[in-house]
């Protein structure tokens, strides 16, 4: 069931791009760049807020007034808040989409199950920044954001109070606070990096940029929308008001939309088991390769008497399954009695994609279950009917 | 280095043989092949399944022409889509080489191909493939 619903979405995913391609060039369709288009926002992101952080104070007296004094008076101030602003939520949009393409076509498991999780931790460190975000405006509501937040903390066991107290910086909002969030705000954007290596290390030439074509656009678009549409503040907070309602973001912001109907800290529950949820995915399907329709091939073995250690196997494996190592002792054909390189397939990290054997031009690496000389076979009778005359 | 033959005047005349290479991830293979490897309709057309279109080693595009057939082509998956991420980009370059060393060796690059089509596009492979199969026969087979 679950299956068949993956299934006709990777289908319905698939029919979206052939429909894509047909108005756009093929290397230009953005859902092929979801993971590249969230850096670029990424990256706009971490450029305007420098500039921001230029200019922002991190006090319940001046934390609203810098605000306001950057988008009134400050030359472009308002349009790089906005920038700031949109160019949130078009990530928040764009690693959604990179996180369900990559579920819907399959993927996200085995081999690349380490990619997923990183980037579930992604996912939820970028959220959370997002929302500290809506807290360093510190108007009426961030003021409702924070009692929100503060309500759902305290509702975990056991250590809610002082989860609260570390949210806060002290045991209310104080002095301190602002400078926490502030923290909280820049301290994950930082985390970020740390979470791509790791969603990197395993991916060879990983697609880290869209193409200039849409880095312009994404920009331009950016520009028009932050100077068409301004983003604002509410009201200033006051000490002692309780607001009632806000325009709110939907984006970063719907377990907030969801606590009008439950309690703060059931929002959280929810928020976490989505989470959990979210990293079991890849060990939900419990699949033989025949289920899954793929033919198992095995895994890719170097044969080691030819392997002259050229290195060419190991620059395109696209997952990093080759290593390198200082040949033990020299192969046994021509070529590779001088080796002083031997390649060695990581096992785990292998998907049986056979791509390092089209790289290896010594015949040193197979797919167990699809050999050369079977393959070679079948091209031959492929060819025969029109037998050549000559060799 | 054996050379590429010439074809023969006869099999000039017949339709050309082609060998080919279809990823498992592209075009929906269901009822694509008949029972002996050869695509439903162009039974000159032989298509050997592989893994991703990585996996094709150029050599075997040359061995393919060697042994008589008059073009070879690969089928990936769109650019950008490899389910490897890769697979598509490392094949095409090879081919672009590959034509390359064929047209140092006099043989007219134009006999091996790449082409790139998803799981919805079977009726533009064929489509592709028939194209294709005019196209060596016009030129391919003379050399
Ligand atoms: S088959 Fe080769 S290229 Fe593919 S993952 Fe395994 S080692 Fe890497
Ligand atoms: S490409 Fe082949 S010969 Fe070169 S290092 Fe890899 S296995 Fe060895």
């Amino acid at each position: 069931m679950y299956r068949r619903l993956l299934l006709s979405l990777q289908s319905a995913t698939l029919r979206l791009d052939t429909w894509i391609n047909r108005v756009l060039p093929q290397d230009f369709n953005p859902l092929y760049y979801t993971g590249g288009l969230s850096n670029l926002f990424l990256t706009i992101l971490v450029v305007s807020g420098i500039l921001i952080f230029l200019y922002y104070e991190p006090s319940l007296e001046g934390a609203y007034a810098s605000v306001e004094f950057l988008t009134r008076d400050v030359p472009y101030g308002v349009v790089f808040r906005g920038i700031h602003r949109y160019a949130a939520d078009a990530y928040l949009v764009a690693i959604l989409l990179h996180l369900f393409r990559n579920w819907f076509t399959d993927r996200y498991r085995e081999a690349r199950d380490s990619q997923w999780l990183s980037g579930m931790f992604l996912l939820v460190v970028s959220g959370f920044a997002g929302f500290t975000g809506y807290l360093l405006v510190w108007d009426e509501r961030s003021q409702l954001l924070t009692s929100l937040t503060v309500q759902a903390l305290r509702s975990v066991p056991l250590v809610g109070d002082r989860l609260a107290r570390v949210f806060l910086g002290g045991p209310g909002v104080s002095d301190t606070t602002l400078p926490r969030f502030l923290f909280l705000h820049v301290g994950p954007a930082m985390t970020l990096y740390v979470l791509l290596w790791w969603h990197y290390v395993r991916l060879r030439h990983p697609k880290i940029w869209p193409p200039s074509v849409w880095v312009l656009f994404s920009l331009g678009l950016l520009f028009i929308l932050a100077s068409a549409l301004p983003a604002t503040s509410g009201r200033p907070a006051q000490p002692g008001a309780s607001p009632e309602g806000f325009a709110v973001d939907w984006f970063f912001l719907w377990p907030y939309v969801l606590a009008r109907w439950l309690a703060p800290g059931w929002a959280l529950a929810l928020v976490v088991a989505l989470v959990a949820y979210g990293m079991v995915v890849p060990y939900t399907l419990r699949e033989t390769p025949e289920q899954r329709g793929v033919r198992a091939l095995g895994q890719a073995v170097v044969v080691e008497e030819n392997c002259t250690g050229c290195e060419l196997c190991y620059y395109d494996c696209p997952y990093n399954a080759i290593y390198m190592v200082p040949s033990p002792y020299p192969g046994k054909s021509r070529a590779a009695a001088n080796r002083k390189l031997l390649a060695v397939v990581v096992d785990s990290r292998c998907v049986e994609c056979g791509i390092c054997i089209g790289a290896c031009p010594f015949e040193a690496l197979e797919l167990p279950r699809m050999l050369d000389k079977d393959v070679q076979q079948r091209i031959q009778r492929g060819a025969r009917a029109a037998a050549p005359v000559g060799s | 280095m054996a050379t590429v033959p010439d074809r023969t005047p006869q099999a000039e005349e017949a339709a050309p043989r082609v060998v080919g290479f279809l990823c498992d991830w592209a075009v929906r293979s269901e009822g694509l092949l008949s029972a002996d490897d050869t695509l439903v309709g162009m039974p000159h057309v032989t298509v050997i399944r592989v893994p991703c279109s990585g996996f094709v080693k150029p050599g075997w595009l040359e061995l393919a022409l060697r042994s008589g057939a008059a073009g070879a082509f690969v089928c990936g998956c769109p650019m950008g889509d490899c389910l490897n991420r890769e697979g598509n980009w490392i094949m095409e370059d090879r081919i672009d080489q590959l034509r390359k060393r064929l047209s140092r060796q006099k043989v007219d690059p134009e006999r091996v191909a790449f082409f790139a089509f998803g799981l919805h596009e079977r009726e533009d492979f064929l489509r592709a493939v028939a194209e294709f199969v005019d196209r060596v026969r016009g030129s391919g087979g003379k050399r």
